[in-house]
């Protein structure tokens, strides 16, 4: 039995659905009904459009914001982002990552091409002294959203592992699926048969490692693909330090984490690339692959058996 | 020709037609016998292929050993039971004849390897 696959434009890239045995339903049915979610998800949560609900929340001069449960989960998952990686992984830092010349929606490939970035220097990168993830709060109750006005958040990596976790929550039933949020990755399903996940070369050459995944989530970080050249002629990319404000340059160019939920894989990931060689694999306990600015690739933590699908953190 | 030299022909014709009638009887026999033969044969052998389940008017081959298997599986759990119904000390009630069982096992579809697919930085 074959499965049914939706390959559709989302979130500045590629997404893709594949769904096999679900329950009682037609399985492009199913799958159409995930791609809704994530089309609808896309418009509400992308800061590129002015008018989606995010824009509105980083404008609205109010400290509570009501905000749909998914707005409100999203603003909970920056907090969880802020917790779970000691603030490496901060999502407030909006106004910086404009600041770096990020203000349009760029897709990979589309700014400089992928290459094998020279930094001047490179040093792990370390938390914001005052960060801002630690004031948003969500009022379930009041179904708003609670952070000091100007405070802004930027979904980015944050929100496709957060929301491949929430079409997951959707497919539980089926026999099998995984859903690809632009390289973020969640699989699950009742069958064991893992799936092959090649892990994409950040230099836009052959996949560098492959990995075997039933259940879990595989999510990849790094500042080869949206790397443009910043005002200075210098390079830039997406992934900030919190405490400069400016493009990281750890001596890693890319991390993938394994992990029970896309959330944690998307945290895990992050944290692992802003550590720097030293400290990557330390955030990386159920497994995953670093390439070095060198080209050398690194793989962490052999997967001798697949992460058990936990709560979304 | 005096009596004696064509009485002695006559006998020579005599001889001669009946070693011809027995020339033509000893043929048709042969014919007989060989057509009887190879009649008995090809009988043979399609009666003994009949009788392993060997069809060949039924198209899935498979369908057909299914068929024996079926009914091989069959008689060796009804050995079976009888076997158990013998060491039983308490007497076993009749046997209620069981539903027929479908004559070909549903075959499991075979497992397509999903796609693989591509982690990269999103």
């Amino acid at each position: 039995m074959s499965e049914a696959r939706l390959v559709f434009d989302c979130f500045g890239g590629t997404v893709a659905v594949h769904v096999r045995g679900a329950a009682g339903r037609d399985d492009d049915e199913v799958a159409r009904e995930a791609r809704a979610t994530l089309l609808d998800a896309h418009a509400r949560l992308s800061r590129f459009e002015a008018g989606s609900e995010l824009s509105r929340l980083n404008r609205d001069p109010r400290e509570a914001v009501p905000a749909s449960p998914l707005l409100r989960r999203l603003a909970a998952a920056v907090g969880t982002a802020g917790e779970l990686s000691g603030g490496l992984v901060d999502a407030t830092m909006l106004t910086e990552i404009e600041a770096a010349g990020y203000v349009a929606s760029l897709a990979p490939g589309l700014g400089a091409p992928p290459q094998r970035v020279v930094a001047p220097f490179s040093s792990p990168a370390c938390k914001r002294r005052q960060s801002a993830w630690h004031s948003i709060s969500v009022d379930e109750e009041a179904g708003t959203v609670v952070r000091p006005p100007g405070v802004k958040i930027d979904g980015g990596g944050i929100a496709k592992g957060m929301l491949a976790d929430l079409v997951a929550e959707s497919l539980e039933g089926c026999e099998a699926f995984a859903v690809d949020c632009c390289g973020d990755l969640r699989l699950g399903g009742g069958s064991s048969r893992p799936r092959r996940i090649r892990v994409e070369d950040p230099f836009g050459g052959e996949p560098v490692h492959e990995l075997s995944l039933a259940t879990g989530a595989v999510a990849t970080s790094g500042t080869t693909r949206r790397a443009w050249l910043g005002p200075d002629g210098r390079p830039a990319h997406q992934i900030l330090d919190p405490r400069s404000g400016r493009p990281a340059f750890t001596g890693i160019v890319q991390a993938t984490a394994v992990a029970p939920s896309g959330l944690l894989a998307e945290v895990n990931a992050k944290a692992a690339l802003l550590s720097g060689p030293e400290g990557a694999a330390d955030w990386l306990p159920f497994g995953g692959v670093l390439v070095h600015d060198g080209g050398e690739v690194e793989v962490v933590g052999a997967q001798r058996t697949a992460p058990q699908p936990a709560a979304t953190p | 020709m005096d009596p004696i030299e064509r009485h002695e022909k006559k006998r020579d014709a005599w001889r001669r037609l009946l070693a011809q009638r027995q020339r033509a009887g000893m043929l048709r026999g042969r014919v007989i016998a060989i057509s009887l033969l190879c009649f008995g044969l090809l009988w043979a052998v399609v009666f003994v292929q009949m009788a392993t389940g060997n069809d060949p008017v039924l198209s899935a081959k498979s369908g057909a050993n299914a068929t024996a298997t079926a009914t091989a599986k069959r008689t060796e759990r009804h050995r079976a039971r009888a076997a158990e119904a013998e060491a039983a000390a308490e007497p076993v009630e009749p046997e209620v004849e069981a539903a027929p069982e479908p004559e070909f096992e549903p075959t499991p579809e075979p497992e397509i390897e999903p796609e693989p697919l591509s982690t990269g930085q999103s």
